[in-house]
């Protein structure tokens, strides 16, 4: 009895609550907010002592990651890029590098370019365009988080390239394990016509999370993502809210209460739109 | 339903503030900082609304006022610890 009592003073609109549920009073939705903000340090705090408990792995195949940059092009009248092995070791040795120095960048701590890579392994390029991107699921959620930008699908979309390499590779990037994807383009100085050499092209990049999906050869499993994480607590609390809100205004109009406090059918619409894009929130960071 | 009816075109704009903060969520995907941004004015206008509906009711107080605050402060920690965890 003593439980249902709680419950109801919790969450329906009653004498001992002053006809509002306790948890949408401030101080209840303070506490949730400081809650929340506690979960963070602490999922940070995690996610820094023990980066293999709290990460991110999968396993992205180059291969379609090509296939579907090359469909994109094919779609809006380009050519088909022509994968190129060199390409593909020079995308591998940036994502070490990356890993190796720490960094999540064009350009290393170091001044190491982009560039430097291509030229490293014998690569003379006429133009050489970078895409990075780093904790996708799969690469279908890569090419489309890089369509979606502008730059990047500048990159893709480039008619001035006529090769691609991707590496993908996977290691611990601050603290976390991490899964870093290295998309290069170029056009080799011997395949371009007699013209001078022009700069490379300007590079951009695409960092992203989205929901981990049951991928081959990687164990995704095995680890805790902390976006999926924040994502489900976050479902939870404005999911309960919501349903709250929603006893909240059936009781009050049916009971006829009069009182003084912000009108419900506005705190739904807005925790409505903040679960809208809890949903939608997967990907995308771009620097 | 009769009060919804009454206060239509209140609830309108607010419906349009909301619907235009979604927007920006998903035309600009890419953006973080933006998207962030976004965030912040849809909460600052949905406070905003709430002030301005309750004063054109006469029935402002300060009690109303912190609760759209805190609801507001709510979905922002909600969708920032979101982006930042992406």
């Amino acid at each position: 009895m003593k439980f249902i009592n709680l419950l109801t003073h919790l969450f329906v609109p009653h004498v001992s609550n002053n006809q509002k549920a306790k948890i949408l009073h401030p101080s209840s939705l303070s506490l949730i907010v400081v809650f929340l903000i506690a979960f963070q340090i602490v999922l940070s705090f995690t996610h820094g002592t023990f980066p293999r408990v709290l990460g991110y792995a999968a396993s992205i195949p180059p291969s379609e990651v090509i296939r579907l940059t090359n469909a994109q092009r094919v779609a809006n009248g380009l050519p088909a890029l022509s994968e190129n092995s060199t390409l593909d070791s020079a995308a591998l040795a940036k994502g070490n590098d990356m890993l190796a120095k720490g960094y999540w960048a064009h350009f290393a701590p170091d001044g190491t370019s982009p560039w430097s890579f291509f030229t490293s392994l014998g690569y003379k390029y006429r133009y050489a365009g970078e895409n990075l991107a780093r904790d996708f699921s799969d690469p279908t959620s890569v090419v489309s988080a890089w369509m979606n930008s502008p730059s990047h699908r500048e990159n893709i979309l480039n008619p001035n390239y006529g090769e691609i390499g991707v590496g993908v590779i996977e290691g611990i990037l601050s603290g976390a394990d991490t899964t870093i994807i290295v998309q290069f383009f170029g056009l080799p100085l011997s395949g371009a016509p007699s013209v001078p050499i022009a700069k490379a092209n300007e590079v951009s990049t695409v960092v992203a999370v989205s929901s981990p999906l049951p991928t081959p050869g990687v164990a995704a499993s095995s680890f805790i993502s902390p976006f999926q994480t924040t994502k489900g607590l976050s479902l939870g609390v404005t999911g309960l809210l919501l349903l709250v809100l929603s006893v909240d205004l059936i009781v009050v109009r049916r009971r006829r209460i009069a009182r003084i406090g912000g009108r419900t059918l506005a705190h739904l619409a807005y925790l409505g739109m903040i679960l809208a894009v809890i949903l939608i929130l997967k990907a995308g960071q771009i620097i | 339903m009769k009060k919804f009816v009454k206060d239509l075109s209140h609830y309108l704009s607010l419906f349009g503030i909301l619907l235009a903060g979604f927007a920006g969520f998903i035309l600009f995907s890419y953006d973080k900082n933006f998207q962030m941004s976004v965030a912040l004015a849809t909460a600052g206008a949905y406070v905003a609304w709430g002030i301005v509906h309750h004063a054109i009711h006469n029935d402002l107080y300060l009690e109303t006022i912190i609760e759209y605050v805190a609801i507001a402060i709510l979905g922002s920690v909600i969708i920032f610890s979101l982006i930042i965890r992406s």
